[in-house]
C-alpha cells in the first residue's frame, strides 16, 4: 500500500511542477498577445528577437541562481559579482588584453567568490541570505577600489561584437544560451548528480541519510551561481559597451523575482531552469511592453512588484486548493475501500 | 546584577566602548559628545526600523521592504503637504499610516496566505518603491531634486534640539523603550517569542499566531513610515529613493544585535547597541578620512564576521537556550 501512495504523490508532484511551467509560459504568451493587440509592432519578429536578446543577461543569472535556490539557499551577491567581474575583465580588455584571458579571468573571479559564499554557508553555517548580502556589499566596494571609482569605457570593438554576431540571422549568443539552458535542464532532471540539487533542497536530512555529499553540492551550487554571474557580467559588458560603478545594482532582486515567477520555490527542491528562464524573459519584457503600451517608464517597478505578488499568491492558493482536493479524494477512496472490505 | 544582563549585550557594549576609544585616539574630535550625539541623525532611520524588524525576525520571518517604505512615506509627506496642500502634520500621520498599511499587506499575505516572507517582502520592496516613483511621476515633481520647501516646524522635527541634545536622540530612546517594553515586558512580546520558537506549539496553546505574525509586519511598516518622515524632515526634501541602501545596515544591526535569523531568540537592546556601533563605525571611518563608498566593506565584513562568530557554536547555543529558558521562567528570553 505504502509504495503505491508514494508513487502517486510523486507523480502528482511532477504534474504539479509541469503545470507551473505551463502556467508561466501561458502568462508570457498572454502578455505578448495583450500588448500585441494594443500595439501590433510588439509582435514583430525583430521585437521578439530583441526581447530575447535583452533577457539573455537575466536568463544566465536566473539559471545560476536556480541551482542555489534548488538546494534551499539563496544568493543575492550575483549583482556584485556581475559588476566586479565585468569591471576587472573590462579593464584588462581595455588595456589590450586578449579576449580569451579576459573571459577566463571573469569566470575565475565568479567561481572564487561563489566558493567563498559556499564555504561560509556550509562550513561557518552563516545563513546564506546574510552571507551573500555581506558579499554583495564587499564586492561592490572592491569594484570601486579596483576601478578607482571610474567607469570602464572604450572596450575593444572585437569584444563588443561578440554579442552582436549572428548565424543565419539569429543572434549567436542567444542560440548558445538557449542551448545551454536546455542542456542544463536535462542535466538537472535526468542525471543522478543533477537530481541531487533538488533532493538537498527538498529534504536535507534525507539527502544526508542516503549518502549525498550535501555540503559539497551546496558549495558547487554557489560556485555555479558565481560563474553564471560572471558570464552575465561579460554579456553585460559586451552588450552595453561600458561598465559603470553601479553596473548590476539591484539586479539580484529582479533575478530572484524572475526565478520565483518561473516557479522556483525559495524553500528549495522545486523548480527548473527553463521556468526560471521564462520568468527572466517576462521580467525583462515588462519594460519593453510598457514602452509599446506608451506607459511612462516610472510605472515599471510598481507593475513588476504587483505582478510578482499577485502571481505568487495566486499560485500558492491554487496549489493549496489542489492539495486539499487531492487529500479529500484520497480520504474518500480509503473510506470506500474500507466499506467494501467490511 | 551583572548576571541579569545578557552576555552578548555586554560584548556589544564593550565593542562600542572600544570603538569610541580607538576612533578617539585616531581623531580626538570623535570624543566630542556633540559630534557623537549629532551622528544619531545619520542612523536613526536604520535604528528605528531595525527595532521592529527584530520583532519580525524573532517570529521567524524577514522583512526587506523597510527601505522601500521609507521612500514611499517620504514621497507621500512631500506630495500631500507641498502639492496637495494638506496640513503638514496631517500629511505626516497619513504617511505613517500608509507605512502601516504596507506592513499590513505584507503581514496578511505572509501569515494568512502563507507565502514565504522573503518573496512577499521582495515583491513589496519593488511595489512600494515603484508606487513612490509613480506618485512622483504623476505629481510632476523632479525625481532627482525631490520635493522641498517644507515649513520650519517640520524641519525642526529632526533638526531641532532640546537641552542641546538633538531630537533624534530622544526619538531613538523613546522608540527603544517602547519596543523594549512591548517585546520583553508584555504578554504580546512573549507570544512573539513563542511563535518564533515553535509556531505549532504556540498555536496549540491558543495563540492566534497569524495575528501575531501580521502585527509584527504592521509594526515594522509603521516604524519604516516614522523613519521616512524623520529622514524627510532631516534632509528637508522628499525623494523616492530615500532608504534604498538601508537593507544591509538594518539587517546588520538586527543580526549583530544577537537576534537569530532563524527566529526565536534576540532582543531590541542588542539591536539598539548594534545600530549605534554601526553608526559610530561609519562616523569614525569618515572622520578618519575614508571615503563614504568604501565604508560598505567594513559593514559587509562586520555582518559576515558577527554572524559567523554567533553561528559557529550553533549546537552550544541551542543547549544554552534550552537551559536558560528553563532557568528563568517568566524572565527575559534574550540571554
Amino acid at each position: 500500500m505504502a509504495p503505491i501512495k508514494e508513487v502517486k504523490s510523486m507523480s502528482s508532484l511532477i504534474s504539479m511542477t509541469k503545470h507551473r511551467e505551463i502556467r508561466t509560459i501561458l502568462f508570457l504568451v498572454l502578455l505578448f498577445l495583450i500588448v500585441g493587440i494594443v500595439n501590433p509592432d510588439f509582435l514583430a519578429i525583430s521585437n521578439i528577437e530583441n526581447a530575447v536578446k535583452n533577457s539573455l543577461l537575466y536568463i544566465v543569472l536566473a539559471v545560476g541562481i536556480t541551482f542555489v535556490l534548488l538546494t534551499g539557499e539563496i544568493d543575492i551577491s550575483v549583482g556584485g559579482i556581475l559588476g566586479l567581474s565585468a569591471a576587472v575583465s573590462g579593464m584588462f580588455l581595455r588595456d589590450g588584453g586578449s579576449v580569451f584571458l579576459a573571459i577566463l579571468m571573469a569566470i575565475v573571479i565568479g567561481g572564487v567568490i561563489g566558493l567563498i559564499n559556499g564555504l561560509g554557508v556550509t562550513k561557518l553555517r552563516i545563513s546564506s541570505f546574510i552571507m551573500t548580502l555581506g558579499m554583495l556589499e564587499i564586492t561592490r566596494v572592491v569594484q570601486v577600489i579596483y576601478t578607482n571609482g571610474k567607469w570602464v569605457e572604450n572596450l575593444p570593438k572585437t569584444f563588443k561584437q561578440l554579442s552582436q554576431s549572428s548565424i543565419l540571422g539569429v543572434n549567436t549568443l542567444g542560440i548558445i544560451v538557449i542551448a545551454a539552458v536546455i542542456l542544463i535542464h536535462f542535466f538537472l532532471v535526468n542525471s543522478r548528480r543533477g537530481r541531487y540539487f533538488a533532493a538537498i533542497g527538498d529534504n536535507q536530512d534525507g539527502a544526508v541519510l542516503i549518502g549525498i555529499p550535501v555540503k559539497r553540492y551546496k558549495i558547487l551550487a554557489f560556485v555555479i551561481s558565481g560563474i553564471c554571474a560572471a558570464v552575465a557580467g561579460l554579456i553585460f559588458a559586451s552588450q552595453i559597451g561600458f561598465i559603470s560603478t553601479t553596473a548590476g545594482a539591484g539586479i539580484e532582486m529582479t533575478v530572484i523575482a524572475a526565478a520565483v515567477l518561473g516557479g522556483v520555490s525559495l524553500s528549495g527542491g522545486i523548480g527548473s531552469v527553463i521556468g526560471a528562464s521564462i520568468g527572466a524573459i517576462i521580467m525583462s519584457s515588462i519594460n519593453s511592453a510598457l514602452v509599446f503600451l506608451k506607459v511612462p517608464a516610472f510605472w515599471n517597478s510598481a507593475i513588476s512588484g504587483l505582478l510578482l505578488i499577485i502571481i505568487v499568491v495566486a499560485d500558492v492558493l491554487i496549489v493549496r486548493r489542489a492539495n486539499k482536493k487531492a487529500n479529500k479524494e484520497r480520504l474518500n477512496a480509503r473510506i470506500l475501500n474500507y466499506q467494501e472490505g467490511a | 546584577m551583572l548576571r541579569k544582563i545578557p552576555k552578548w549585550n555586554l560584548v556589544l557594549f564593550l565593542i562600542l566602548v572600544t570603538e569610541i576609544i580607538i576612533f578617539g585616539l585616531l581623531n580626538p574630535r570623535f570624543w566630542n559628545i556633540h559630534v557623537l550625539l549629532n551622528s544619531f541623525n545619520d542612523f536613526i532611520g536604520i535604528a528605528i526600523i531595525a527595532f521592529f524588524v527584530t520583532f519580525v525576525i524573532i517570529t521567524g520571518g524577514i522583512d526587506i521592504s523597510g527601505g522601500a517604505i521609507i521612500g514611499l512615506t517620504s514621497v507621500i509627506v512631500g506630495i500631500l503637504s507641498q502639492v496637495a496642500g494638506v496640513n503638514i502634520w496631517a500629511a505626516v500621520l497619513l504617511a505613517v499610516a500608509a507605512g502601516g498599511l504596507c506592513g499590513l499587506l505584507n503581514g496578511v499575505l505572509i501569515a494568512y496566505a502563507r507565502v514565504q516572507a522573503m518573496v512577499i517582502t521582495l515583491g513589496g520592496m519593488l511595489l512600494y518603491s515603484g508606487v513612490a516613483l509613480v506618485l512622483v511621476g504623476l505629481s510632476g515633481a523632479s525625481t532627482y531634486e525631490g520635493i522641498s520647501g517644507f515649513s520650519q516646524g517640520f524641519i525642526n522635527l529632526a533638526n531641532g534640539k532640546l537641552f542641546g541634545i538633538p531630537h533624534s536622540v530622544f526619538i531613538f530612546l523613546v522608540l527603544l523603550v517602547f519596543a523594549y517594553l512591548l517585546l520583553h515586558r508584555t504578554r504580546y512580546g512573549r507570544y512573539i517569542y513563542l511563535t518564533g520558537i515553535n509556531q505549532n506549539s504556540a498555536e496549540y496553546s491558543g495563540i492566534d499566531t497569524r495575528k501575531i505574525i501580521t502585527s509584527t509586519y504592521v509594526l515594522s511598516g509603521l516604524s519604516a513610515g516614522v523613519a521616512g518622515v524623520i529622514l524627510t524632515s532631516y534632509l528637508g526634501s522628499a525623494r523616492a529613493d530615500f532608504g534604498a541602501e538601508y537593507l544591509m545596515p538594518i539587517l546588520t544591526a538586527v543580526v549583530l544585535g544577537g537576534t537569530l535569523i532563524t527566529g526565536g531568540k534576540g532582543g531590541v537592546v542588542g539591536t539598539a547597541l548594534a545600530s549605534i556601533i554601526i553608526g559610530f563605525l561609519k562616523l569614525g571611518l569618515q572622520m578618519g578620512g575614508i571615503q563614504t563608498q568604501y565604508i560598505g566593506l567594513a559593514t559587509g565584513l562586520l555582518l559576515i564576521i558577527s554572524v559567523a562568530f554567533l553561528g559557529v557554536p550553533d549546537f552550544k547555543s541551542n543547549i544554552k537556550r534550552l537551559v536558560t529558558i528553563k532557568k528563568d521562567r517568566g524572565g527575559k528570553l534574550n540571554a
